[in-house]
């Protein structure tokens, strides 16, 4: 199966100026009005809907023709419509649930979005960034055909991210490899295992929470002096990188182990029951920095953990964010290369539903709303280069749109949020400085 | 003396962490993981030369503390690699966590315990404090009389660790000081001989982190339900078990060891003059040499006194002691270290416990002497003879005796 492409739409930013649809009409029926266009922005109360084509894996639209008029073409994904067969039954239109194929009363047949063959003019005509052409089914598609290299049904709670990120990160970096999942989330949702069964298809093991780097060190060491390539790969909770685990992974990052760290950062000790971590930012309810007549969360900033290894000078440093997932798999496949030659270091934020009190269908929008906020930013460094944004810092949103979000912050007072928007100012300044050689990122 | 050099084998005058350091290049090591500290150092920075030099073809990996020391050999062992390490006191007492689940995991590999008094008072000075801390953790723990022995023991050790009833890692405790810089001339064996008696590690019957053969190491075990309980005690039960094969075991490298190198050392316990002897000193670690000779002057002023070293402590040869004191009338125990909670010395303890089961029950004292890198002279041991002696006598068990305790 081929790599396919999508419009997508964010109504958050539509504001229902049309400008899609003229641009639609214009281009494939030659006139403005809006009737013609083959997608529909339609509102909805306070918000917007889309009525388009999706171009389904699994049409219904096809399935229903009885005239074969209709085919998914296997190289790019669009659901092609032949006048030539069809038979203007209209089944095709039952079929669909996003009005994505409707009879035009204007040529008298059924139209639907054919992507303008990859260009489409309504992505170009919107000028709020409301509808985006992505790629991102590439990635789905392409990584598909990878194993998973955990069994189906780890124990993570309910719309867990971390799971996502060792599935993702893992089928990538593939079986040849050695995984040290050391005590956390990772290993605590059955990945390791428990007595005699395991939960990984690759050779796995519980480092303790202290020593990850250095263990994966030794393993690493031996085979490559047995001349084999082997990838010795850390799935490693913030607090077994920032806190307990840091000295091993200072000293490993130091010596330039050829060795792949992904920190999966979800701001504290949640296996254990949510308590503070060095990671945990400011402000944040945690179970040891509990929010009471006196207390009102964590009083202390998190500290930057990837910024700390890019002062290491490792052969590879990124930040990165399961909202961002091309980003993210472009940044691993680095990640994994780099590890070839020393030490790379891939720190993933991972919003914790149980720990930061937010629905659990709601994951990947709060990871999105941290990185469009810029309380997290997405880099990467390499020696050569230095630090260079994967995204703009420009433009973010107000810093509300993310704190809202979560209930980790409901106690927040003014203060609280004046201190925490200060920080984020210098943090970014901090990163701009480095991104724009204004300040020297160890290159 | 010349005649009995084997072709290859050369006679060298070193100190025991460079004993050392050649036992683990003869040993053909495939890592070692290197933290200073004193009185160690050496021991490490004789590796490093050796690997500068081209003498030894071994993995060194400098790392940023002992908690790392041990971690990254973890890593090697559970790839396959044969390897080594060195530390003592606070280093050790660092590395306590990795420490504790070596031996659990089952991972032959070897560390030499240069012995140091434990802080505080903050000492940087020999003791058997560090080691004995650490006696209750499931590692193999042999001491060393001399610098040939701390040689000969390296290389013995890793025929113990790797054997396939034992498989659990070895400390080898040379005494900080006293066999750490002290110099002796040594018989080096040839590699010819070391390959004979020591085969390439076979990685195919433990625990291994390998693509080729995944598996789960060490995933959670236990609890109250299920196949936990059975399971955890299974994998307690096998490392007990594996402690006490490691005394047949350590018996016979011993013997190939005699067979092939020509050197031949007590593999459990040492019996010196202890025939007809009534009374008798138990002694551990370089301070034997002293004790002997003080053993040898009572000899010539006609005391029935003999010595018995304790060679292999952990696992403790409860039948070899038992058997070499079960003759006499009185024992005296001398420790360079302290048990706290019995006011007493630990090897005291354990000599005493072994006593249970002897048909005929000696009375028994505890010396303590040597704390701190204090010499243990011939003095004193001429005053812990005539004290046990007069326990032989009389059968009056006094305090704990502190033989440095005046000096």
């Amino acid at each position: 199966m081929g790599a396919f492409n999508t419009i997508a739409f964010k109504p958050e930013y539509c504001d229902g100026c049309n400008a899609c649809m003229t641009a639609c009409a214009t281009a494939k029926a030659g006139n403005s009005d809006i009737l013609n266009s083959r997608i529909q922005i339609v509102a909805d109360g306070e918000t917007f809907e889309l009525a388009m084509c999706r171009q389904c894996a699994d049409p219904k639209c096809v399935a229903n023709c009885p005239a074969a008029a209709l085919a998914k073409n296997g190289a790019d994904g669009v659901i092609e419509w032949d006048g030539t067969k069809c038979v203007n039954c209209l089944l095709c239109t039952v079929g669909c649930a996003y009005g994505g194929i409707v009879h035009n009363a204007a040529v008298g047949h059924v139209v639907k979005c054919d992507t303008c063959d990859g260009d489409p003019a309504c992505v170009k005509a919107c000028e709020r960034g409301a509808l985006k052409y992505h790629t991102t089914a590439n990635i789905y598609n392409e990584v598909g055909d990878l194993e998973d290299l955990f069994v189906p049904g780890l124990a993570g709670c309910q719309g867990c991210n971390t799971e996502l990120i060792m599935r993702h990160t893992m089928r990538r970096i593939g079986p040849d490899s050695v995984l040290a999942a050391p005590p956390g989330c990772i290993p605590g949702m059955g990945s390791v295992g428990y007595n005699g069964l395991t939960g990984t298809k690759v050779p796995v093991f519980h480092p303790l929470l202290t020593n990850t780097a250095s263990m994966l060190t030794g393993i690493k060491r031996h085979y490559k002096r047995q001349g084999r390539e082997v990838n010795a790969v850390a799935l490693a909770g913030d607090g077994g990188t920032a806190d307990v685990g840091f000295q091993s992974l200072s000293g490993a990052a130091e010596r330039g182990e050829q060795i792949l760290f992904i920190c999966v950062d979800n701001e504290g000790y949640m296996n254990t029951g949510m308590q503070r971590s060095g990671c945990t930012p400011f402000g944040a309810w945690t179970s040891t920095t509990p929010v009471g007549e006196r207390g009102k969360g964590k009083t202390q900033d998190a500290k930057n953990l990837p910024l700390l290894m890019m002062m290491h000078n490792c052969e590879y440093v990124a930040t990165a964010s399961t909202a961002f997932m091309e980003d993210l798999y472009e940044k691993l496949d680095r990640a994994i290369d780099a590890s070839k030659r020393g030490f790379a270091y891939l720190h993933i934020y991972s919003p914790c539903t149980t720990g930061w009190r937010f629905p659990s269908a709601e994951n990947i929008e709060v990871a999105r709303k941290a990185v469009e906020t810029n309380f997290v930013m997405l880099w990467e460094f390499n020696p050569r280069d230095g630090l260079r944004l994967s995204r703009s810092l420009d433009d973010a949103r107000p810093i509300d749109e993310y704190l809202n979000a979560l209930g980790k912050y409901r106690h927040l007072e003014p203060e609280q949020v004046g201190h925490i928007e200060a920080t984020l100012h210098k943090n970014v300044e901090l990163i701009r400085g480095f991104a724009e050689g204004r300040r020297h990122a160890m290159a | 003396m010349s005649a009995v050099l084997k072709p290859k084998s050369k006679a060298i005058v070193c100190d025991g962490n460079e004993a050392a350091a050649w036992a683990v290049t003869l040993a053909r090591v495939d890592m070692v993981a290197v933290y200073p500290i004193t009185p160690q150092s050496s021991l490490v920075e004789y590796l490093a030369k050796f690997v500068a030099d081209g003498k030894l073809n071994a993995e060194i990996v400098d790392v940023e503390g002992e908690h790392s020391v041990l971690s990254v050999l973890h890593g090697g062992v559970l790839a396959g690699a044969r390897a080594y390490t060195g530390t003592c006191g606070p280093g050790l007492a660092f590395m306590f966590e990795p420490y504790l689940r070596t031996p659990g995991m089952r991972m032959p590999l070897v560390m030499s315990i240069v012995t140091r008094d434990t802080l505080t008072p903050q000492s940087v000075w020999g003791g058997h404090q560090d080691a004995m801390s650490v006696r209750e953790v499931g590692w193999i723990q042999m001491y060393c009389e001399t610098v040939q022995e701390v040689h000969d023991t390296t290389i013995l050790a890793y025929k113990v660790a790797e054997h396939r009833d034992v498989m659990l890692p070895v400390n080898v405790c040379h005494d900080g000081n006293y066999l750490s810089y002290g110099a002796a001339r040594i018989e080096l064996p040839s590699q010819e001989e070391v390959d004979a008696f020591l085969p390439p590690p076979s990685t195919n019957w433990h625990a291994a982190l390998d693509p080729s053969r995944p598996m789960a190491v060490d995933p959670l075990t236990g609890g109250a339900g299920g196949p936990g309980p059975a399971l955890f005690v299974r994998y307690r039960k096998g490392h007990c078990a594996g402690m006490q094969n490691a005394l047949a075991v350590i018996e016979q490298a011993h013997e190939d060891w005699a067979r092939i190198v020509g050197r031949r050392h007590a593999p459990l316990v040492e019996s010196y003059r202890m025939d007809d002897a009534e009374a008798a000193l138990v002694t551990l670690g370089s301070m034997t040499g002293a004790a002997k000779d003080a053993v040898d002057a009572a000899r010539e002023r006609g005391q029935r006194v003999g010595l018995v070293k304790v060679k292999t402590y952990r696992p403790f040869p409860v039948q070899a002691i038992v058997k070499a004191l079960s003759g006499v009338r009185a024992v005296g125990v001398v420790d360079r270290s302290v048990s706290f909670g019995w006011n007493c010395g630990p090897l005291f303890q354990d000599v005493i416990g072994a006593l249970h089961f002897a048909e005929r029950r000696p009375a028994a004292m505890s010396f303590i002497g040597g704390l701190a890198g204090a010499d243990i002279t011939t003095d004193h041991f001429g005053a812990a003879i005539e004290r046990v002696q007069a326990l032989a006598q009389d059968g009056v068990v006094g305090e704990t005796v502190w033989l440095n305790e005046r000096d």
